[in-house]
């Protein structure tokens, strides 16, 4: 008697609802009031430009099952909007005693996917404060304006040309503003804002996504902070050029900092420094303190710096990083032909300093980090480290290229002649006589390697061997005496160009008793240790003040391929809003580079009107002051009143002679004049000049010049377009390349091939026999199918679980046709279970097609071509079932698979079916070759299309396939060979990726 | 025109592709990625197209109350309530999705692929039964490379280790390379035999 299969199926029914109440029967009813977080507080991050606050609590204890911890902030405490979780590990919970969550810089306030409307917090009472994320409505959103600086990222092409000219007018002036939709922001990120009060609360969610109650809010003030003190700062003095050179450890906190600084201290001073320094801080300590108690007294400054400032470097916005420095001294004064600007004080401090070189050490010399908040930290002060040049490194000649193969985001920095180096060893045997040595070998394009050659001596200066590395696979082995305590290599090289007879590098292998193992050590050139320097790669685009560093590299390096990314995004900061029409404004103007001297930046307006309106303002301003130069009476007031003047006047002059502005002026067409203006910025910010600096990081360094190309000169002549028709002279510009030199191996192999398929389609429709050797597995399935029809059971056809995009996927699809037509003429059923959706509809139109084609369109059951899963598991199940349900006679497998296919073929081989199968999957091959019939090998799923067809355009092909096979014989051989014999340009020539 | 139109299509694309694999341009690459976040609607109304199947598939069999329906009841109440769940609460960590997957679909999962090392050695037992002198080739080498990966084979030679690293990297390889070989010259064909119009099974019907 066989199975009930109603009542099996609702006890399977009346399983699958007992799972289903599981999730509710499992939990049990808690008490809230224990699943409130404790100890919330909110503290002011130190070091930073008062942006940041960390918020602490007491995490609940593990068994209180918890997953996630979720952060509301508001300015009231009874309006809180969720800003972000900390997901826990429901069976570990959290370790420490303190859980800490940093509301920091600019980070998510809203984007087009925030919800439209104010929303309140999940599972909350009436009355609850909590909201979810900000919502983009501008009503709720816009008045926050007051609260947070909100930075908005706006794709380049919303911001020239989705935007909405809108105008402010107020008693005073009119504002005209760029108005944005939300959905036209990438972004919008936010800022806490120094000296206002955020209030933040937490709650705790359990494994059952119960969201507990919130605890108390708590409030935070984030403040303005001093920079963090620098950790290491060098001073040395190279006597015999008289330089003195600076070098210091870069900081963590950035977001504030303005200037880098560096004071001298004479000897007797140095306790009034430090007097100063503790003065300074105390002063700090008060301004903060008379935040919080407006009652306390506001201490004055008493003590002037004794310090005297003798360098001064530009570092912000955006934060440009730097950690060397130089000071020549010229007839025993440091000076300076500009004073260094204050832009905060206004003050202008020049530079004329004596010095006493011969009494160096009479001096101390301090480096200082200065913020905009007018904080400055002090570094110790520490005497220099007196050196002559031939102590400081020689950096190798540099040069700087067009990225190669790329789309114009790479400039190639090469210096140097190749080195190599070992990097580990091991030995190959018990009695430890041989060893197995690692190196690794860095050059650039103007040394390419050819051939390494390395010498080996013991302690005795005993040659033991002699190895000539003409393939460079990363690894040599020797042959070393019995009880080797240390080795001594010596490694040249051939190029193509040449080094030197002198351009030897050594390096040592000593016994290391903890790894057990010759460990190398230092690398010489000459007399350099080459592991004891650094490179430094400096830049500077025409948006920067100064030079950036942009990478450090080991000594060991020899070439950087400089990523110069494609910026799309204009970054803007939000200043008012329209709730009405919900659009949110920022600033028209922006910026298109700096001018040549790098001082001032050169912008325009996305509205031309605005350009000239902006050129009255300025020249009002300067009418302004210029009237009321006979009224001032303080030094200062005529100071600030000239340099206004001046400011204004070189505005006008930029605007009216500019090259850039003129041509964009010129332009009576709105598009094409923002289409020019951002050319011109894309050059301007991807045009880089580069210098190198080598160190020992302790300030013994030298900088190269600015590289530059003289005869590179542009070739339109334009002084603004500087590199785009070229490369450029001292700023280079990546350029986009046309064409992948490392693919030409490819193209002439895909040109040869194409080639041979043409010529022996021709062939083979001119009645040419071509033999194609028979495949056992494509023989049979006409016997299959023919099976299947006499027992009266289904075909089951699997085209792999690949996508649409998967080529064996494709070569599968295209044998289900074949099989699929000749299982409707013998009227046999064909069930095709489908993994992926997207091959789902392809395939039903080709069974379907296939049916038509037989002429037997009645027997077509859309229903035979179905979807199961996407689950990889879950879908074997189903074909497993289809299997031992339906008795499936014949089974094909085509296409890629994985794990799953032995699941199903050995399914299929226990139910007697027989199977057929092909897949290029190389691990699974040898599955379907010990579980099936007939297994299709690699290639010959995709031949197996036109073996069927028999049609000349498919034969064609196939025998293509077949000659090319051989050429790649040919050469394979032939690199072996020529290999063998140390002949290395074959397998050169194709390269590795 | 029903087929020509996707043809021109696939064989234009294809062209622009094929190019764009030699083509470093930005011109190339933003056109590359403009079309992949294209590419990226068809998915939503294809999952539609499988959910369709799957009902279409399934209501016939409980109508026509063909044999072992009930599954076919099961399977359908499964993805509603999944779906359901899904869309109702969420698919985060603590709601009923997530405790489904976690709790039905994951030991579903691991039990299948666990009958896998069942279902291996049933195979190996096929394959190393030393009924001819290649499948007695094939005997030997998987001994010796299972042995040289446990300790075991280290201690019974020190050869043992050495000879499995060398059948894994010299004969394997090779073979292993020899497929790769076959398999992308085969890949390259039928991608040009879609590109020049040869094969066109991929439309629906022969050709």
């Amino acid at each position: 008697m066989g199975p009930d299969y109603h009542k099996t199926g609702l006890y399977l029914l009346l399983m699958v609802f007992s799972f289903l109440l599981l999730p509710i029967s499992l939990y049990p009813a808690v008490d809230d009031a224990q699943f409130i977080v404790e100890n919330l507080q909110v503290n002011d991050i130190p070091y930073d430009d008062g942006s940041g606050l960390v918020i602490s609590w007491k995490p609940l204890s593990k068994e209180k099952r918890i997953i996630e911890y979720r952060i509301y902030r508001g300015i009231t405490p009874d309006s809180l909007f969720f800003i972000g979780r900390i997901d826990v590990n429901v069976k570990t919970g959290v370790p420490g005693e303190k859980m800490y969550f940093y509301d920091t810089d600019f980070n998510y306030f809203m984007d087009v996917q925030s919800f439209a409307r104010i929303r309140h917090e999940k599972q909350q009472p009436p009355g609850s404060p909590l909201y979810r994320r900000y919502p983009r409505d501008a009503r709720i959103t816009g008045p926050q304006l007051a609260h947070y600086d909100i930075l908005g990222v706006i794709d380049e092409k919303d911001f020239y040309y989705r935007n909405r000219k809108f105008e402010v007018v107020t008693e005073e002036d009119t504002t005209v503003y760029a108005g944005l939709k939300v959905r036209n922001f990438e972004q919008l990120a936010k800022k806490l804002i120094p000296d206002h009060e955020y209030y933040y609360t937490v709650l705790a969610v359990n494994e059952a996504r119960k969201y507990f109650p919130h605890c108390e809010p708590a409030m935070g003030i984030p403040r303005e902070n001093s920079p963090e003190p620098t950790k290491e700062f060098y001073a040395v003095f190279v006597e015999d050029i008289n330089r003195l050179q600076f070098e210091w450890s870069l900081p963590t906190f950035t977001d504030d900092h303005y200037y880098h600084r560096v004071y001298m201290i004479e000897k007797g001073d140095l306790e009034k420094f430090r007097d100063y320094v503790a003065e300074r801080k105390l002063l700090e300590e008060n301004t903060l303190a008379v935040k919080i108690d407006t009652t306390l007294a506001v201490l004055a400054p008493v003590q002037e710096n004794p310090a005297t400032l003798i360098f001064q470097r530009y570092s912000a916005y955006p934060y440009t990083p730097a950690k060397t420095c130089y000071i020549d001294i010229q007839d025993g004064r440091i000076t300076r032909e500009k004073p260094y600007p204050n832009v905060f004080t206004g003050e202008d401090t020049a530079v004329d300093v004596a010095i006493d070189t011969a009494n160096i050490g009479d001096y101390y010399f301090v480096f200082s980090l200065y913020d905009a908040a007018r904080y400055e930290t002090f570094s110790e002060p520490g005497q220099v480290d007196v050196i002559s040049s031939s102590a400081l490194p020689v950096v190798p000649q540099f040069s700087v290229v067009d990225g190669e193969n790329d789309k114009g985001d790479y400039n190639t920095i090469r210096w140097g002649k190749p080195v190599v180096f070992l990097t580990n060893s091991n030995y190959l045997n018990e009695s430890k006589t041989r060893l197995l040595v690692n190196y690794e070998a860095n050059t650039n394009k103007n040394y390419k390697i050819r051939n390494i050659y390395f010498h080996v001596y013991d302690d005795d200066n005993n040659l033991i061997a002699r190895i000539n590395e003409f393939y460079l696979d990363s690894k040599i082995t020797l042959k070393i005496p019995p009880d080797t305590q240390s080795l001594h290599f010596e490694m040249t090289f051939r190029c193509n160009n040449e080094l030197g007879d002198d351009y030897v590098l050594k390096q040592s292998l000593s016994y290391d008793d903890i790894s057990k193992s010759l460990s190398p050590g230092n690398i010489t050139l000459g007399d350099e240790n080459l592991k004891e320097y650094e490179y430094y790669i400096y830049k500077l685009n025409y948006f920067d003040e100064e030079f950036r560093l942009s990478k450090k590299l080991q000594g060991t390096q020899r070439e950087l391929d400089d990523n110069i990314r494609y910026e799309n995004y204009h970054f803007k900061l939000v200043k008012n809003y329209d709730a009405d029409k919900q659009l949110y404004l920022v600033t028209p103007s922006f910026s298109v580079r700096i001018d040549d001297e790098h001082e001032d930046m050169i912008g325009s307006n996305l509205y031309p009107e605005e350009v000239e309106k902006s050129r009255i303002e300025y020249q009002k301003e300067i009418d302004k002051y210029q009237a009321s130069l006979d009224t001032l009476v303080t030094e200062d007031e005529i100071r600030n009143a000239e340099s206004a003047i001046e400011y204004y006047t070189k505005r006008i002059e930029e605007m009216e002679s500019h090259p850039i502005l003129q041509q964009a002026a010129s332009y009576q067409n709105a598009h094409q004049r923002i289409k020019f203006l951002d050319k011109s910025r894309h050059i301007a910010k991807n045009s880089f000049a580069y210098k190198i600096v080598k160190s020992d990081g302790k300030g013994h360094f030298t900088e190269t010049p600015v590289y530059s190309i003289e005869d590179n000169k542009p070739e339109d002549g334009s002084p603004y377009l500087i590199s785009y028709n070229n490369f450029g002279t001292i700023h280079f510009f990546p350029r986009s390349d046309w064409f992948k030199t490392t693919m030409l191996p490819a193209l002439i192999a895909s040109f040869v091939f194409g080639v041979l398929v043409f010529f022996l389609i021709k062939k083979a429709k001119q009645g040419h026999d071509l033999f194609i050797r028979s495949i056992a597995g494509m023989q049979e399935i006409d016997n299959a199918i023919g099976r299947a029809t006499e027992m009266g059971k289904p075909i089951l056809f699997v085209p792999g679980l690949s996508g649409i995009s998967d080529v064996a996927t494709l070569a599968g699809l295209a044998i289900l046709g074949r099989v699929a037509k000749k299982a409707a003429e013998y009227d046999t059923k064909i069930l095709v279970p489908i993994r992926d959706y997207i091959v789902l509809p392809i395939a039903q139109e080709i069974v379907k097609e296939a049916h038509y084609e037989a002429g037997r369109p009645d027997t077509y059951d859309r229903n035979s071509v179905f979807f199961i899963t996407t689950e990889q598991f879950a879908f074997v199940a189903g074909v497993n079932g289809i299997m031992i349900r339906e008795k499936t006679a014949t089974n094909f497998y085509m296409g890629m698979f994985w794990a799953e296919a032995l699941l199903m073929t050995e399914t299929g081989s226990s139910t007697g079916a027989i199977q057929i199968s092909g897949t290029d999957a190389v691990t699974q091959i040898p599955f379907f070759i010990t579980t099936c019939d007939y297994t299709l090998i690699g290639e010959e799923l995709y031949a197996a299309s036109a073996y069927l067809a028999r049609e000349p355009l498919q034969l064609g092909t196939l025998k293509a396939v077949d000659y090319f096979k051989l050429l790649i014989l040919i050469f394979v051989i032939s690199g072996t060979i020529l290999s063998t014999v140390h002949l290395t340009f074959l397998i050169n020539a194709f390269p590795e990726k | 025109m029903k087929r020509q139109i996707p043809l021109i299509i696939v064989i234009g694309l294809g062209f622009l592709f094929a190019a764009h694999t030699f083509i470093p341009h930005k011109i190339s690459n933003d056109f590359y990625e403009w079309w992949q976040t294209w590419s990226k609607a068809i998915s939503p109304f294809a999952v539609m197209l499988g959910v369709m199947s799957l009902f279409m598939v399934h209501t016939t069999k409980i109508s026509r109350r063909v044999p072992n329906w009930q599954y076919s009841a099961i399977t359908l109440i499964a993805l509603v309530f999944t779906s359901f769940s899904g869309f109702m609460w969420g698919t985060q960590e603590g709601t009923p999705f997530m405790w489904l997957f976690k709790n039905v679909q994951m030991p579903m999962g691991a039990t299948m692929f666990s009958l896998l090392a069942f279902h291996i050695a049933s195979a190996a037992y096929k394959a190393f039964r030393a009924r001819s002198a290649e499948a007695t080739v094939l005997l030997i080498a998987a001994t010796i490379v299972m042995l040289g990966q446990v300790p075991l084979g280290a201690q019974i030679s020190k050869w043992i280790p050495e000879a499995s690293k060398w059948i894994l990297n010299v004969p394997n390889l090779a073979a292993k390379r020899a497929i790769a070989l076959g398999v992308g010259l085969g890949m390259t064909a039928t991608s040009l035999k879609i590109l020049l119009g040869i094969e066109r099974t991929y439309l629906g019907g022969g050709d």
